[in-house]
């Protein structure tokens, strides 16, 4: 019997379609990543163990920074809505122009009276001005009135109200937001947070581990 | 692994005196140029997935006058957690706040696990006092504590006049600025 011969295949393999393959990945996750933009206003978040993404649509978001100052950030597509209902509401008298740069401004960072130059400033130079911050102490509440702007000129839309605020902030700065929030009815918010993981061995750890072993429940 | 360096070079090999004109290969090993690609890609993904911020939900009640729609507590369930200065934490059991014990947040786990364990479920009740030099992170931690521990009753109010003189006496004690 004649043994069939063994042919020694040769151990090169052509890397090009492989190449190919992780080069066309490598161009997808570069034009997808967006890196953040750079913030005039830096505030890092403390780290919880909620796992819920936070949503970017519809978004109001309170930032507080470390050293309590105010700011509101709008998304995009509530923006004309609310300022032409502040703008009537606080009678601020704003033109079409200053209306058309504010949509294109990042966030909301000086009071009422001074919005108008606010907007006026190039986002590049913004992190070399000193910003005020929105007002929202018992005196002077201004924060109450962006709120109340954008719950009315977004009846019937629900919007996600988040706040952000800066690890070393003060209490107080969070309490102030939490009041305007309550004085517009609104009970339900969120933090905006790191992800962490779950403590080993606590009683969320084991609600979740139950919550995938016996999903019913 | 494919195979590095073997035929890489097209077999130029001279014998004594004989020349071969054997063209070179246009082969290139692109194994390393694989490696880099997907090195790379790991690098977006990792990126890409750990920049997005969760959001943790916070609901706050609504402010009444009428005594019916209050909280009633049990002095019994009672656990107060008051965040002071410089990230120490104050807790007492029941009402009276003079037996007010000081902790730190690492160990404040212990403490609410103790007394969940110690009262029936529905007699718990935390109540989180955050003072005026707390912060932010302290509160949120605080927050977070009530999740990972399974704990649904809790509230988050100022502390009162006798609370405050009380945390700003131990913190002078203390030495805490």
């Amino acid at each position: 019997m004649g043994r069939a011969k063994i042919k020694r295949g040769s151990t090169n393999i052509d890397m090009t379609a492989m190449c190919d393959v992780a080069f066309l990945l490598l161009s997808f996750f570069i034009l997808t990543t967006k890196f953040k933009p750079a913030e005039a206003v830096t505030v890092v978040t403390p780290a919880s163990v909620s796992n819920t993404h936070a949503l970017q649509k519809d978004a109001f978001t309170v930032s507080i920074d470390k050293e309590g100052r105010i700011f509101a950030d709008l998304s995009d597509e509530m923006k004309g809505d609310v300022i032409d209902r502040i703008s009537t509401d606080r009678n601020l008298n704003l033109s079409a122009q200053d209306k058309n740069l504010f949509k294109k401004s990042t966030f909301i960072g000086s009071p009422l009276n001074q919005l108008s130059s606010f907007i006026r400033i190039a986002p590049e130079d913004l992190k070399n001005v000193r910003l005020t911050g929105i007002p929202a102490d018992s005196s002077n509440n201004e924060l109450l009135a962006w709120i109340n702007a954008a719950v009315n000129s977004y009846a019937g839309r629900t919007i996600n109200f988040y706040i952000k605020g800066d690890n070393n902030a003060k209490y107080t700065a969070f309490k102030n937001v939490i009041e305007a929030f309550k004085k517009n009815d609104i009970y339900k918010y969120k933090l905006i947070t790191n992800p962490e993981g779950v403590p080993a061995g606590s009683e969320l750890e084991k609600a979740n581990r139950d919550a995938v072993t016996n999903p019913k429940k | 692994m494919a195979e590095m360096e073997a035929k890489s070079g097209g077999g130029h090999k001279k014998g004594p005196g004989v020349k071969k004109g054997k063209k070179l290969s246009t082969r290139v090993d692109l194994t390393p140029m694989v490696d880099l690609g997907f090195l790379l890609i790991t690098f977006f993904i990792f990126t890409t997935t750990m920049s997005q911020p969760t959001a943790m939900n916070l609901a706050m009640p609504k402010d009444t006058d009428k005594p019916d729609e209050t909280n009633k507590v049990k002095e019994s369930g009672a656990l107060t957690i008051m965040l002071g200065k410089g990230d120490v934490v104050y807790y007492y059991y029941g009402i009276d706040p003079t037996k007010m014990q000081t902790t730190g947040y690492k160990d404040v786990r212990k403490i609410i696990l103790d007394k969940k364990k110690a009262t029936p479920t529905d007699d718990f009740f935390v109540t989180i006092k955050p003072d005026k030099d707390a912060t932010y992170k302290n509160a949120v931690n605080m927050l977070d504590e009530m999740s990972i521990n399974d704990v649904h009753r809790y509230a988050m109010i100022d502390p009162s006049a006798d609370e405050y003189t009380l945390i700003t006496m131990t913190e002078k004690a203390g030495g805490i600025h």
